[in-house]
């Protein structure tokens, strides 16, 4: 009951941010009844699922403060685990989500307690290298498919609630929007928590905390868990409104970059800052990869004009679109 | 039997000649993770860049790339300094979280423009004097003279990197800057110039290194994150901030990822019904990044560093 009660507490924050938060949820609950364009709808499944993905990620980057840029390990675990027990064994995807995220939180527990050693550039690196490792395993293993990947095939009837198969693209996007505003109750939760204060203080200086009496090894190895187990249920999610995975798209280096970029851009530590940076990153890219990536000669454009974005926030405003925000509203109170 | 050996030997001068280079190309980020404590994601990169050097003075001149070895030291210099000036001193101010999505900008910005002018395609040096040429020293081992080269001139661009740094005023100078900055500033010392002059080394030492590498790997746009990868592993391994680390590590890492065909001539060798445990070249760069992750557990500091 306190858990739920401070899970829907959002006092802290001002009026006009609730109300334009209201309106966002509402224009997001009502959106599949608006008119719009399949592109459109596949957009918004990105931006919910990268809303998600950047969600776990500012559990330990965010109010961590430790820069993972592995993530997609775990999307590749989740969408493996998914896609392999519905094609050899026909396990439904809500008994395989699950247990993907419980192969994901193990895998990260192996490599987090020794990494969780290591600080800053180390660990950043680290995350990469472990990455880098599975996804060369997923793309010999044959088990898995090995570099082709895996397809899904159709079963039975559409549509289909238990291996989650649809014809409509709206069933995939309520779906989503569930886990979305499950991890955004879960998130406003992890902030006032005890965990949360925790990893704030190791964020601000680890040796303080360390004195302080926190374990912060241990912290940080249960904020990366929760990270973990946000992504790798995405990942399930990836598989089944894919129906193809490849190691290349779910474990690439790309993606886990993409991830922690999102939660950056629209300002890491804060509650809705992944959400905002999806917002901005995944229409711009594939709203630019549509234009100019289907003209010859202009290949890779889109990259280079995101990337300049990148290089701007990193070098005038690290704290993101939500740090602008804040530091705005500081000039206007003085 | 006979066959086996000389499979290893050759696997084992390939593995000398390729670490060589390796180091090379892990030296310029050691000079920069020294001087500044930042790491820079993009020199792989850099190491691209200097690679499309060599080979476009090359097929422009038709010569062997390896005479686009000081063009390629020129456009690294200046890459360098200009992603200094132009990005690196900005990042300078914020967050840790801040230099590592810059420099991955960088990364991301270095690659598409690559792309966008010189395609997709990989790109290799076909003519020259050297290339095809190579001498026999011993039953079936034969060394490549653009591999000899290569190795002959990386070693002496590490004994000039490290004369720089230890024998001349400019090298004190960059040592005091990466030793304690502040402290340097009050000596003198121009630490902003300081700094960007260990950008514009990183820049010449990587970028001759993508020249000397171009003799015998194929560049296209999307080399760098590899060597990166392999540049980390090697400054890893050498201690942060170590030249003579950068040059021993980049000859183990050589040899680490030559253990997957040594591994697969040995299996030849025993025959596919023995054991199946072939295939492992697949596996090559796993092991450079499995080094890496054991070196950060194991031994954080490397075998020479100072600084971690």
């Amino acid at each position: 009951m306190e858990v739920l009660k401070s899970a829907f507490d959002f006092s802290d924050f001002p009026k006009i941010d609730l109300c334009v938060a209201g309106a966002v949820g509402a224009f997001l609950l009502v959106f599949p009844a608006l008119p719009h364009s399949g592109f459109t709808m596949a957009t918004m499944i990105q931006f919910l699922m990268f809303s998600v993905y950047g969600m776990g990620w500012n559990t330990i980057g965010g109010y961590g403060g430790q820069v993972d840029l592995g993530k997609a390990q775990y999307v590749g675990i989740g969408a493996y685990t998914t896609a392999v027990m519905m094609i050899r064994w026909d396990v439904p995807f809500w008994v395989s989500m699950p247990i993907g995220m419980a192969l994901a939180v193990g895998w990260s527990f192996m490599i987090g307690y020794p990494l969780f050693r290591l600080r800053g550039h180390y660990f950043a690196i680290a995350t990469i290298a472990t990455s880098l490792i599975l996804k060369d395993v997923f793309e010999s293993w044959s088990f898995v498919g090995a570099a082709r990947g895996l397809k899904i095939p159709i079963k039975g009837e559409m549509p289909n609630f238990l291996f989650l198969q649809f014809r409509q693209d709206y069933y995939y996007y309520y779906i989503i929007l569930a886990f979305f505003f499950i991890g955004l109750f879960y998130l406003n939760w992890f902030r006032h928590s005890r965990i949360g204060h925790q990893l704030r203080c190791i964020k601000d200086s680890e040796d303080v905390a360390q004195s302080l009496g926190i374990d912060a090894h241990w912290a940080k190895i249960k904020a990366y868990a929760t990270a973990t187990a946000f992504v790798a249920a995405v990942g399930s999610f990836h598989a089944c409104y894919n129906f193809n995975i490849e190691p290349e798209d779910v474990m690439g280096l790309d993606l886990s970059v993409l991830i922690a970029l999102m939660a950056m851009l629209g300002g890491a530590g804060s509650l809705f800052g992944p959400i905002i940076g999806a917002a901005i990153l995944v229409p711009m890219k594939s709203f630019l990869g549509a234009w100019l990536g289907a003209r010859a000669g202009l290949i890779g454009l889109d990259l280079i004009i995101y990337s300049t974005i990148i290089m701007a926030i990193a070098a005038f405003e690290p704290r993101g679109i939500w740090g602008l925000i804040t530091r705005l509203r500081q000039a206007r109170r003085n | 039997m006979e066959h086996l050996l000389i499979e290893i030997t050759k696997a084992l001068v390939s593995a000398l000649f390729m670490g060589m280079v390796f180091g090379l190309v892990a030296l310029g980020l050691t000079i920069i993770w020294g001087v500044m404590d930042i790491v820079n994601f993009a020199h792989g990169e850099f190491l691209m860049i200097g690679m499309y050097a060599g080979l476009l003075t090359a097929l422009i001149l038709k010569v062997d790339p390896l005479f686009g070895l000081p063009v390629a030291g020129v456009v690294g210099f200046l890459l360098g300094v200009a992603c200094y000036y132009g990005l690196v001193k900005f990042l300078l101010r914020g967050p840790m979280i801040a230099q590592l999505f810059g420099t991955f900008g960088l990364m991301l910005f270095l690659r598409n423009v690559a792309l966008m002018v010189m395609g997709a395609d990989p790109q290799s040096a076909h003519q020259g004097v050297l290339v095809g040429k190579s001498f026999v020293i011993g039953p079936g081992i034969v060394i490549e003279l653009t591999k000899l080269a290569a190795g002959g001139l990386s070693v002496v661009a590490f004994a000039t990197t490290w004369w720089l740094m230890n024998r001349t005023e400019i090298g004190r100078a960059l040592t005091a800057t990466a030793l304690d900055a502040q402290a340097a500033r009050y000596m003198g010392v121009p630490t902003e110039k300081m700094n960007a002059l260990a950008w514009g080394l990183g820049g010449v030492t990587v970028g001759m290194a993508g020249a000397l590498l171009v003799n015998f790997w194929p560049v296209d746009p999307n080399v760098g994150l590899l060597f990166t990868m392999i540049a980390f592993t090697t400054v890893a391994l050498g201690g942060f901030g170590s030249i003579p680390g950068a040059a021993f590590a980049g000859l183990i890492v050589g040899l680490v990822i030559n253990i997957a065909p040594i591994w697969d001539s040995i299996h030849a060798f025993l025959g596919p019904t023995s054991f199946q445990g072939g295939q492992l070249h697949q596996f090559k760069y796993s092991f450079v990044y499995l080094a890496y992750f054991l070196i950060m557990v194991l031994r954080p500091r490397g075998l020479f560093g100072w600084k971690y």
